[in-house]
């Protein structure tokens, strides 16, 4: 892999302190202690950097948004909860460079201006959770944080917290519910966390991806980070492959590489020599795109002009023979059992989704049950605190719009079309 | 086809007492020997600030805002009584929606 975030010669397995600093490793921060937060923020936003966590917010403003805040304290929230199934890419990094990470937190903190951030890592990743406190106490030895950081007047502590991993847990608000001791249940917005946040104070809730690349945009600079990607989707990122693929894993690749490059080159194409009926470049949450979508680039604009989204890269392919009726009754079912139940438009939406989608399955309903997912659909929209509401929509509404046969098998004939 | 008297139960309308008000109609509807007459739970009609919500299915009529003391007469209806005209207060385009999704079979 070659990338930004693992650059040729990277060690393999577990990256120490002095194998990061033998890279390079730090400078970044020994020079933003020079320097001003304002520069560091400016040198993130020309550097283009939007978040990784999936809904690509560019950093660079939501850190000024935050630092410009009057009302003191402020904090940084690490958001390493990452729920999305499929998605492994958070966990590999800090698995594998959690100095990196451990750097582009500082660097966020001081640019924020939080003198406590909080490492927000799912629970369920003990290995990743061992690298990173292991990463701290030799990061705190070596004076990047505590009380003076590099014998600069910055000070910062740094708290790591298991993340609960049900979906909403890795929602933004949801996080900072957990940190204060609360259920993992979403806020209402707005406010949106850089006013009020952790503690009800200025917060900047940032993906564990989108900060490992800030130590290479301070080092290296804003023109040399956009020299990888699109224009809008500058720099890389690390997608996820699964077991619908011959070499499951994750790779970094930059925006706009072709679809067809990350499914074929880099997983090997599809598992069993299929043909690939549809493919969803976001998984569970986005729209299907047709196989003829292959060679979209993988960026925000060409993904959305497709028809889709990024999110968070888990691409997922569904292959020829599966019924989509039954892959979108498992995505529907999915978002009914992860609703956290506050919001009864969220539960009344995903369970009458899901219902209806198992009339389809059973052959009921006729073709006036077509004609509901839509209306329920529209009957929701904006409602619930936050985006799973969303969710269950564009995964259902393609799978009806592209592949209306598997529907209309379902009804006239009550047998599903794979079998 | 029983006539169905569903009771919504999401999160808003249990706070309201839905399952208090379910329990009683079904009482109710014992004591009077409605046996045509079935009493069931539904996940939610999309007006939680109006509920609890009973809907009647086939029939089609909903009744909003229902508490206990509005029992009798709403059990009344159903033994061929009078439509309970202060309590038939939902907007007819919210009603269209949830009786289209009624008659897909989904309930």
């Amino acid at each position: 892999m070659e990338g930004i975030l693992f650059p040729r010669g990277v060690v393999e397995g577990r990256e120490g302190l002095e194998q990061y600093r033998a890279r390079g490793g730090y400078a970044a921060l020994a020079k933003a202690v020079r320097t001003t937060p304002e520069d560091i923020i400016k040198e993130v936003s020309e550097a283009g950097l939007r978040g990784r966590g999936g809904a690509a917010f560019p950093t660079g403003k939501k850190w000024s948004l935050t630092r410009e805040c009057a009302e003191q304290p402020h904090y940084l929230v690490v958001n390493g909860g990452e729920d999305e199934p499929g998605s492994k890419k958070d966990r590999m990094l800090m698995e594998h460079l959690p100095h990196l990470v451990i750097e582009g937190v500082i660097l966020s903190a001081y640019a924020i201006g939080a003198s406590k951030a909080y490492l927000y890592i799912n629970a369920n990743y003990e290995a990743a959770i061992k690298s990173m406190s292991d990463a701290l106490t030799e990061a705190k030895t070596a004076d990047y944080w505590g009380n003076n950081v590099l014998q600069s007047n910055f000070a910062l502590d740094i708290e790591l917290t298991p993340a609960p991993h049900n979906y909403v847990a890795g929602e933004d608000t949801a996080a900072l519910e957990v940190i204060e001791g609360k259920k993992a249940w979403p806020r209402q917005k707005p406010p949106f966390p850089v006013t009020v946040g952790l503690f009800g104070k200025p917060t900047a809730v940032n993906n564990v991806e989108s900060l490992a690349n800030v130590p290479p945009i301070i080092l290296h600079g804003a023109e040399w980070y956009r020299r990888f990607g699109t224009a809008e989707s500058s720099g890389t990122m690390i997608f996820s492959l699964n077991d619908d693929v011959n070499r499951p894993g994750v790779y970094e690749l930059p925006f706009g590489t072709p679809l067809r490059y990350l499914i074929e080159e880099c997983g090997g194409g599809i598992k069993n020599g299929k043909k690939i009926k549809a493919i969803m470049p976001a998984a569970p949450s986005s729209a299907f795109l047709p196989s003829d979508k292959i060679d979209t680039p993988l960026d925000h604009n060409s993904m959305r002009e497709a028809g889709s989204a990024l999110g968070c890269g888990v691409v997922r392919l569904i292959g020829e023979g599966t019924c989509i009726v039954e892959e979108v009754l498992k995505i529907s079912e999915f978002f009914t059992v992860e609703s956290c139940g506050q919001c009864p438009a969220c539960r009344m939406e995903t369970n009458t989704l899901t219902s209806l989608l198992k009339k389809v399955q059973q052959g009921q309903g006729g073709q006036p049950i077509l004609e509901q997912f839509g209306k329920i659909l529209a009957f929701n929209k904006g409602k619930g605190f936050c985006n799973l509401i969303a969710m269950p929509g564009p995964p259902i509404e393609s799978a009806l719009q592209l592949f209306p046969e598997d529907f209309q098998a379902h009804l006239t004939t009550g047998k599903c079309p794979a079998n | 086809m029983k006539t169905l008297c569903l009771v919504c139960q999401n999160v808003d309308c249990k706070n309201r007492g839905s399952e208090q008000l379910m329990a009683e109609l079904q009482k109710r509807v014992e004591a009077k020997g409605l046996a045509d007459i079935e009493v069931k739970s539904y996940m939610c009609f999309g007006a939680c600030q109006e509920g609890p919500n009973v809907v009647l299915y086939p029939e089609k009529n909903w009744y909003a805002g229902v508490k206990v003391d509005d029992l009798d007469e709403i059990t009344a209806h159903l033994a061929g009584g009078p439509h309970v005209q202060r309590l038939d207060t939902i907007d007819s385009s919210l009603k269209e929606l949830i009786y289209q999704l009624l008659d897909t079979g989904v309930f």
